[in-house]
């Protein structure tokens, strides 16, 4: 970046008040380009870069040496447009279609490989560079460069049949070689400062619209880094919003997404990004399956333990069944054995010997036999019952076996009640299982063995069934609600990297929008700093160029940035205000797009010391010309100006109002044969002209008689328009009534008449003060001139044109 | 034939010789010179024309017996096309202000034109 344009933005910085250290790092981190600036919000501080001093030094100025053509666009055989280098105005003067324009171009092209003049326009256009009549084609400008020992020769050379881009370019330092174009780093300059103007970007720069216009001055005045500066913030500001908008928008189809999944988590990740502001960390606890949800985990928690449910083993209830039976019948077949007397026998023992202990001696409350209980019953049946359990002991072994077996239903089916009781909070239907565990648990009150085991064998089925039917209904459930969540969690992972990158984002735009705020407003003030001189320049320029046109230029702005940028043209007609360009006639807009090319052409940072300016003239009315010929002349003064234009206006102003130029006719010929001669003035030029035709041994001499007296009377004319003219516009005449005078004048006598006595009408005066001042012989010339004959010899004709001189001269001395 | 008359053909020669001829000594002056050389021609060639018919015009303003062609010429368009080659040759003959020299196309446009006269003044 450009050291002072960083430390006119630091120093305004520094003056403002209204700057905060959040967002100002930002703005300097913008100077340094987009590296830069990410650098600076990514909290590393960017070192400040320098571009290498090359291109701040000001480098050597360049005048044009000569352009050579061969086989381009109208020119044939080759031809070399010499120039003088150094400051001055050079006219270069032909007819459209004599070739002029095409050393205009290929200057351009030389320079910059391509041509305004062509770059929008059709293909067919580009296509015509090459001249039909010369297959060799090859542009060459020789550019001398202050402070380098020898010319600078820049070429492109096309192989016959080779397209326009396929030129060979050789640039030439001091007679040596260099790499290429590139190397002489001009490119920029040619962009900014571009020393060429054709006719048709005079038309355009005004026509392209505000922006365009805009744009070709704004590059003068070295902004682009700020512009750049500016780019990169609102670059970096528009990437996060694009972030943030792209999450935004995946987060609302994420909500829709999550809407359908029936699982807590997909309803914690809603729940933290429903609002503006996003819970991200509750998504990613919700993704790693932690953290609050207490309810939703016991409801999971309770599906998996009915998920887990073992429903009664049949083998196991077979099993049971069967034991059950076993013992049922034990114990029956038991019931009339001796052992069971005797097992009986000593139950009512215990219980006789119980009631003595606790009720003394006594009778027997069986049969009443008095004192029947008594010690020695006590002691003689206490043997007994020993002896009697003794035998019982097999009976009493039965009925164990029978208890156990009538535990073990209990056994068969341990459901986890904790996870039953809370099914109907995971929408479990659990009414089956209920019905079948009521019949089931009808065993608890059950005394008779065998019943029991046909009661469990036939309750146990339905049991089963309905614990199966539950379990399978709970791991479907489970299953569901992991088959919905398992790929939305995907969907969630994938939106969390762009949300956390957008929630960075965020952050960054609320530091990015005050200092691209900032900058534009600085960056507009430093604009309107830089290019108040040029305005000046160009309004100056417009006050000569404006002559008698209503059209006041007062202040001329650039505003606006991006698409609203804008030249604005402070236009005054007539006293009238704020009027559009559209008022403005087509040879004023001209001059004004002209007012502005020069001061952007002119600058001092500009490497060149030329301008190419082609055809300006065109659509400007004589008095503007002559205002050209003085804003030329100034700009000539310290530029090389060279003026392509196709009539005889310019260079007769230039003539006129003692402009110091150098004028360069062109003609063309047949086949493309492109001739350039310096001129004199237009009387000087025919006399050179008519001696030639004179002393040309090729010509024969009737063809010389022929056409000497024409040369010659062309000359005189010449010489009389010339007294007119700078008598009567001298004195304020309008260019309009003056051109008038002289074309109405008629032949040569009354032109002479006009130019001696301001009348046209005595020309019979005219001629005999020609006689009486001039000598008889000036007369007889001026009347042979006049009729267009001479005599028939060459000495005579010769003789002619001498005498043609001396009048001429006397005319302008004479008037 | 009078005096300064010279075959109407024989100048346009003439002219066309400047035109094409690329020689170093006429360079840049060709367009005046042939310019002068080809309304001669022209001129001679209508001399030539009132001749043969036996008419005596030579007094009258050029533009007068341009006017008469009309009538005497058969080809009207011819006459119309003679008329505009002498009025714009005349142009290029004289000096006006802000104009360059004519092209080497417009010369020949106005060559064509010429000849065509100098031939029907000779044969019709």
């Amino acid at each position: 970046m450009d050291r002072g344009l960083r430390s006119i933005v630091r120093s305004r910085l520094e003056a403002d008040d209204s700057v905060e250290e959040a967002w100002s790092v930002l703005v300097l981190g913008a100077l340094e380009g987009r590296e830069g600036l990410e650098a600076e919000l990514a909290g590393a501080r960017a070192e400040p870069r320098d571009q290498a001093p090359a291109t701040s030094r000001v480098p050597g100025g360049v005048f044009l040496g000569s352009i050579a053509v061969e086989g381009f666009r109208g020119i044939g055989p080759g031809q070399l447009l010499e120039l003088r280098p150094g400051p001055g105005l050079t006219l270069v003067v032909g007819r459209n279609g004599s070739g002029k324009s095409s050393f205009a171009e290929a200057l351009e092209v030389v320079l910059t490989g391509d041509s305004m003049r062509w770059r929008d326009r059709a293909a067919v256009w580009r296509e015509g560079w090459r001249n039909l009549h010369q297959p060799a084609a090859s542009l060459a400008a020789t550019l001398l460069v202050e402070g380098e020992p020898g010319p600078c020769v820049v070429s492109r050379r096309w192989e016959p049949q080779a397209p326009f881009e396929a030129a060979d370019v050789l640039v030439q330092r001091d007679g040596r070689p260099v790499a290429g174009v590139e190397t002489l780093g001009w490119a920029d300059a040619l962009r900014t400062h571009r020393p060429f103007l054709s006719y048709n970007e005079l038309g355009s720069l005004l026509d392209e619209g505000p922006s365009r216009l805009y744009d070709a001055l704004s590059s003068i005045l070295g902004l682009e880094d700020l512009v750049e500066a500016q780019g990169a913030l609102q670059e970096a500001r528009r990437s996060r919003e694009k972030v943030v908008k792209e999450a935004t928008e995946a987060r609302d189809r994420l909500l829709e997404r999550l809407e359908g999944v029936e699982d807590d988590r997909a309803r914690r990740v809603a729940q933290a990004i429903q609002g503006k502001a996003w819970d991200l960390e509750a998504v990613e606890a919700a993704l790693a399956g932690a953290g609050s949800g207490a309810t939703a985990a016991a409801a999971a928690d309770v599906l998996r333990g009915i998920a887990a449910l073992e429903p009664p083993d049949p083998a196991a209830v077979a099993g049971v069944v069967a034991e059950m039976r076993a013992a049922a019948r034990a114990v029956e077949s038991a019931r009339r054995t001796t052992a069971a007397r005797s097992r009986d026998a000593a139950a009512l023992l215990d219980l006789a010997l119980a009631y003595h202990a606790a009720h003394g001696d006594g009778d027997c409350p069986v049969c009443g036999r008095k004192r029947a209980l008594d010690r020695a019953w006590s002691d003689r049946q206490r043997t007994a019952a020993g002896g009697l359990r003794e035998a019982a002991r097999e009976a009493d072994a039965v009925h164990e076996r029978a208890e156990a077996a009538r535990r073990r239903w209990e056994d068969l089916a341990t459901l986890r009640l904790d996870a039953l009781r809370r099914a109907g909070e995971v929408g479990l239907d659990l009414s089956g299982l209920v019905e079948a565990l009521g019949v089931w648990v009808q065993a608890g009150s059950m005394s008779d063995l065998g019943a029991l085991a046909d009661h469990l064998e036939a309750a146990s089925g339905p049991l089963r069934d309905a614990v199966v039917r539950l379990r399978d209904a709970a791991r479907a459930e489970l299953g569901r609600k992991e088959d919905a969540w398992r790929p939305a969690a995907v969907d969630v992972a994938g939106w969390l990297a762009g949300a956390r990158e957008a929630a960075r984002g965020a952050v960054d735009v609320k530091r990015l929008k005050p200092a691209e705020a900032w900058l534009k407003k600085a960056a507009a003030g430093i604009r309107d700093d830089r290019f108040a001189p040029i305005a000046d320049k160009a309004a100056a320029i417009w006050e000569h160029l404006r002559q008698q046109s209503h059209v006041e230029l007062g202040r001329i702005q650039l505003t606006g940035d991006g698409t609203r940028r804008r030249v604005v043209l402070d236009v005054t007609v007539d006293g009238v205000e704020g009027a559009a360009l559209g008022v403005m006639s087509q040879g004023e807009l001209h001059s004004l797009a002209l007012s502005l090319f020069v001061p952007r052409a002119t600058l001092p940072e500009s490497p060149f010391r030329f301008i190419v300016i082609d055809d300006p003239v065109q659509s400007m009315d004589p008095a503007r010309v002559d205002g050209l010929a003085r804003v030329l002349e100034s700009a000539s003064a310290d530029r090389q100006l060279v003026v392509f234009t196709h009539d005889d206006r310019l260079p007769e102003a230039v003539r006129r109002l003692d402009v110091a130029a150098d004028i360069v006719e062109v003609t063309r010929r047949d086949g493309s044969v492109v001739e350039l001669r310096r001129a004199l003035d237009p009387v000087g030029r025919y006399l050179e002209d008519a001696l030639a035709v004179a002393g040309t041994a090729e010509l024969p001499s009737s063809a010389a008689g022929r056409v000497v007296p024409g040369l010659c009377r062309l000359a005189l004319e010449a010489a009389c328009m010339e007294v007119v003219r700078r008598r009567r516009l001298g004195r304020g005449e309008r260019h309009a009534d003056v051109e008038g005078a002289l074309a109405e004048a008629g032949p040569l006598a009354r032109l002479v008449a006009l130019a001696l006595f301001d009348d046209a009408a005595r020309d019979r005066d005219a001629l005999e003060r020609v006689e009486r001042e001039a000598g008889a012989p000036l007369a007889e010339a001026l009347r042979r001139c006049g009729e267009g004959t001479s005599g028939a010899g060459a000495v005579e004709v010769v003789d002619l044109v001498r005498r043609a001189a001396r009048l001429a001269a006397w005319l302008r001395g004479a008037a | 034939m009078r005096g300064e008359d010279y075959p109407a053909e024989g100048i346009l020669d003439m002219a066309h010789d400047l035109l094409q001829r690329a020689d170093p000594a006429t360079r840049g002056l060709w367009p005046r010179a042939s310019a002068l050389l080809a309304r001669q021609a022209l001129e001679a060639g209508v001399r030539r024309l009132w001749e043969r018919r036996e008419l005596d015009l030579r007094g009258c303003p050029m533009r007068a017996q341009l006017i008469c062609l009309r009538t005497y010429l058969e080809d009207a368009d011819l006459a119309a096309r003679t008329a505009h080659a002498w009025s714009a040759l005349t142009r290029a003959c004289h000096h006006h202000p802000y104009e360059l020299a004519p092209t080497a196309a417009e010369l020949q446009g106005w060559f064509v034109v010429v000849a065509a006269l100098i031939r029907s003044a000779r044969d019709g």
